[in-house]
């Protein structure tokens, strides 16, 4: 896992290393993926800018209170939706929108009158804290179950716990919030109910245990909503592994099961890589409902509030920000691949 | 790269504590006020109350972000009004010690209470309240400043020595005391003058007069107040008040249960009532804010446009069914008079009769016959049917309007319930392009003794239905511009009285109930919290010397609601998923046990 931080131009020090020999393709697999992740970019930046406004209703809506709808003039909706570069035509405030994007202004909210990259800076951390971490457990334990199950595929100790995974994957994550807050807040009263931050001005180690302590429901639960993806790429991928021939020839030298599992589990984290990038993504909107259910100043919540409020500014910036999380995801996932299968790194295979 | 052995051991462990976790929960979940914590400790100089969402950085500029905001609450701690509150006909002075008006009530001459100071120091002064009222008139929209720029309409201000200043409006205001004294933050013009774009300072903390000033705020999160020891009505008796942001409304009432927080800035919903009021060390007081939950027509639309199908459906809607349903019994019923029976200015007379005979007579006589699937048709042979919008995020709204449908369908008529986002409902509202909705309005459109004008006056002439439903009845115009302009408020009440027995006949709206107002925190935080009739228990005069036997909070009734708590039912739920995952537990290490055996 340490590859991944390995660059191609670090890694040509290292050619006379036989295990390096194939990084020069890759790196130009990377360029290569450059352009197409430019092209997403580009239309996931014009679908950003339309979606928000192809709903009914619009921010000034928002700000004008609806006893005051009759009594505010046009030219004051004008001014009021100038103050925040929304006035004129729509393709005028794409270009002013693209204009400002390129020099790094995202806009002012129109809900909390304040920049969106500042609001974006408070938020994507506890996002990133949620969704990194449940991302890392969901994939853990989703493999090691997932494995577990393929090497008993078909007994009923597997059917088990692909029914159990598949119960607590078709609950919606906010149920399962709600659930477990009951369970451990208000029942066993050991873990906070809301917020990320304690309600006393703790200071060092007490405060960074306080943090966790409030994290510990949201992983939670965000965990059990990206666990069911995990476990069935890694039971399927590993059962289609257990059929190949090498398997069959390396349990016929007489290689003890463990060893035979070692070797198939190997190729079959290649899917599960694929999936806990994919997952990233998908937790980004997963965390929306949780992190409102426990009040957690995520990206997540900033999307579900601004939705409300017809924020433009702010869900244009947000879906970038996610836009760019899960490209960038992608591109990691394309770069590490090569470390997980060697066959990828193959110079004939490249192309193909 | 964990070997299959210890994961399996370690999920098996894992669910052994989960099945005690859960076994304790059905255990609790019986008897939910046997972990309760003992109450009788001194009172803490410290209250923690949960709010509902974000309020910016609570100046009255920025608040106003939100259109409507969730609470005046925070911003009323902070800041002080002329008077307090806008919910009684005769407010009390705050900051004002008097307001002298000329005899066509166009000026008004405020006192100011001597030796009032800012949170930074600076002395109070005419000054600000003068800049007050200019910066107010030259902000767009917001819920304080069109008191200023709409009605009354703000004309000059002038100062007369550092403590007097007349107020000048175009027209005559005389309930100026009401509006905008008792509802205007007065904000300081030393900070405020540097401003330049007033509505989009949100990174300042607010500097008011009032009982508590801010120590810090972290969006989205939380906001620290302390008490303002110089407050010129003596010390607040609580020394600091923390608000933190809880979005969920079951998780702030849990975080209330658990004792996480001492109160909650939103009523107690009906199915928690009995839970909260019957858990040991938490009191429920009912402190209405006089809001109210109404359905409107659209008077300019189709059938609806004719007064006596409207008057028809209002008649044939059984407002107690949707109080004991929807409402567990915590509210009062709607009156026909819109006017909330706790405000100064209503019809003593109003009330509802609900009586599906009439209505169908009256249909009956007005032509509206019954097609073969029982629904009534007009003369051009159009169905009586018509759409009913709610906003998706009001549960109670949406089990009114399904209420409702069923109980017009006897009268014939046909309504068609439709769960929107509020978004899209304001917008709808905005454009006239709808036949109904539900919404609800707080203390301002029944205590201001102008919210009839302002609801339901004919709108200017071309703008579209509006958003309160297009009423228009030239009569009811003329009652309520009188009322504006009359100065006695005997004889003012009088014109409103009429007015709203105009509109009880016309019926362009009907409130459906007005809620209770439940209010519950934990008394060994706190045990000063009173009733404050129009503002819940968050407000200034729970936190200060000499209204504590003022404005008593009534017990809240129990209203007798058999409904349980649901914790019981979601305890059963999860005992027998113990039970279920219990058994596959067993079933699967006896298995495991037999397959090693095997291998």
């Amino acid at each position: 896992m340490a590859d991944i931080s390995l660059t191609p131009t670090e890694a040509f020090g290292h050619q006379s290393d036989s295990r390096w020999s194939g990084l020069v393709p890759i790196g130009r697999q990377f360029l290569r993926a450059l352009p197409l992740a430019a092209l997403v970019l580009g239309v996931a930046v014009i679908l950003n800018f339309a979606l928000p406004r192809l709903a009914p209703g619009d921010p000034i809506d928002f700000l004008v209170p609806a006893e005051q709808a009759n009594a505010i003039s046009a030219e004051q909706r004008e001014q009021l939706a100038g103050s925040y570069g929304l006035n004129g035509s729509e393709w005028e405030q794409f270009t002013r929108y693209l204009g400002n994007l390129v020099q790094g202004d995202l806009g002012i909210s129109t809900r909390h009158g304040r920049p969106v990259t500042s609001l974006l800076a408070e938020r994507l951390p506890w996002t990133l804290l949620l969704v990194g971490t449940s991302v890392l457990l969901s994939t853990l334990i989703g493999a090691a179950l997932g494995f577990r199950s393929a090497w008993r595929r078909g007994t009923r100790s597997d059917v088990r716990t692909l029914t159990g995974v598949m119960v607590a994957d078709s609950f919606p994550p906010f149920f399962v919030a709600l659930l477990l807050m009951l369970l451990f807040s208000v029942q066993l009263k050991l873990l906070p109910v809301f917020g990320a931050l304690p309600g006393t001005e703790a200071q060092g180690l007490a405060f960074a245990f306080e943090v966790a302590r409030r994290a510990v429901l949201p992983i939670a639960a965000l965990t059990l909503a990206g666990l069911g993806s995990a476990y069935l790429v890694a039971r399927s991928s590993a059962v289609s592994e257990l059929g190949e021939d090498y398997v069959t020839m390396a349990a016929a030298k007489g290689l003890d099961p463990s060893g035979v599992r070692r070797h198939a589990r190997r190729n079959a984290l290649v899917p599960v890589w694929t999936v806990a990038m994919l997952n990233v993504g998908a937790l980004f909107g997963g965390a929306a409902p949780v992190e409102t259910v426990f009040s957690y100043p995520g990206l997540g919540r900033l999307i579900y509030e601004s939705v409300l409020s017809r924020d433009y500014p702010v869900l244009q910036g947000c879906f970038l920000l996610i836009a760019l999380g899960v490209i960038a995801a992608n591109l990691v996932a394309e770069l590490v691949y090569p470390f997980l299968d060697p066959r990828v790194r193959r110079p004939g295979k490249v192309g193909g | 790269m964990n070997t299959m052995q210890p994961a399996s051991k370690r999920r098996r462990r894992a669910g052994g504590i989960a099945a005690l976790a859960l076994s304790a929960t059905v255990v609790a979940g019986v008897s939910p006020g046997a972990a309760a914590q003992s109450s009788g400790s001194p009172p803490a100089s410290k209250v923690t109350v949960a709010i509902k969402a974000s309020e910016n950085n609570l100046t009255p500029f920025t608040l106003t972000l939100l259109g409507l905001p969730v609470s005046h609450d925070l911003t009323n701690l902070v800041y002080d009004t002329l008077f307090w509150s806008q919910v009684k006909d005769e407010p009390e002075p705050w900051l004002a010690q008097s307001a002298d008006p000329s005899p066509d009530r166009k000026q008004w001459t405020v006192k100011l209470r001597p030796g009032v100071t800012w949170h930074d120091g600076q002395p109070l002064t005419a000054d600000d309240v003068a800049f007050t009222f200019q910066k107010m008139k030259s902000t767009t929209g917001g819920r304080y400043s069109h008191h200023v720029w709409e009605y009354p309409v703000f004309e000059s201000a002038e100062v007369l020595d550092p403590l007097t200043v007349r107020i000048n409006f175009r027209d005559a205001a005389p309930t100026f005391k009401i509006l905008p004294g008792g509802d205007l933050p007065i904000v300081p013009k030393h900070i405020w003058e540097k401003i330049d774009d007033a509505s989009k300072a949100t990174d300042i903390l607010p500097v008011g007069t009032g009982p508590y000033k801010m120590a810090s705020f972290v969006p989205d999160q939380i906001y620290r107040l302390e008490a303002n020891a110089a407050y010129f009505k003596g010390k607040p008796k609580v020394d600091a008040i923390d608000l933190p942001i809880v979005r969920d409304q079951s998780a702030a009432f849990a975080a209330l249960q658990t004792g996480q927080i001492d109160s909650v800035d939103r009523a107690v919903p009906p199915e928690l009532f009995d839970q909260m009021s019957n858990q040991p060390g938490i009191k429920v007081v009912q402190s209405t804010r006089m809001e109210s939950v109404h359905l409107h027509f659209n008077n300019r639309k189709g059938a609806l446009a004719d007064t006596r199908v409207r008057n028809a459906i209002t008649e044939g809607i059984d407002l107690n069914a949707i109080v004991q349903t929807v409402l567990l019994g915590h509210a009062r019923p709607g009156r026909d008079t819109w006017v909330h029976p706790d405000s100064a200015w209503a019809d003593p007379q109003g009330g509802h009769v609900f009586d599906a005979a009439k209505a169908n007579q009256a249909l009956d006589d007005a032509g509206y016959r019954r097609g073969e699937d029982g629904v009534r048709r007009t003369a051009e042979g159009n169905r009586l049917e018509f759409g009913l919008s709610v906003a998706a995020n009001e549960p109670q709204h949406q089990r009114s309007a399904q209420l409702i449908a069923q109980q017009v369908e006897s009268i014939g008529v046909k309504i068609n319930v439709e769960s929107i986002d509020a978004a899209t409902l304001r917008q709808r509202r905005g454009t006239g392009n709808y036949d109904s909705f539900i919404t609800n309005l707080e203390s301002h459109a029944h205590a201001d003794p102008d919210a009839l004008y302002f609801f339901f006056h004919s709108p200017a002439p071309g703008a579209p239905a509006g958003s309160f439903g297009g009423y228009s009845n030239p009569q009811f115009d003329q009652l309520v511009e009188q009322a504006r302009a009359t100065i006695d408020n005997t004889d003012r009440k009088r014109l409103l009285v009429d007015a709203q027995r105009i509109y009880a006949a016309d019926a362009p709206a009907l409130v459906l109930y007005y809620p209770n107002g439940d209010y519950a925190y934990r008394t060994a935080a706190y045990n000063g919290w009173i009733a404050d009739t129009g503002h819940g228990i968050l407000t200034k005069r729970s936190f200060i010397r000499g209204y504590e036997t003022a404005a008593e909070g009534t017990p809240a009734s129990s209203a007798g609601a058999d409904d349980g708590p649901p914790w019981a039912a979601i305890g059963v739920v999860l005992g027998l998923s113990v039970v279920g995952a219990g058994a596959l537990a067993g079933r699967s290490r006896r298995r495991e046990a037999f397959e090693a055996e095997e291998a």
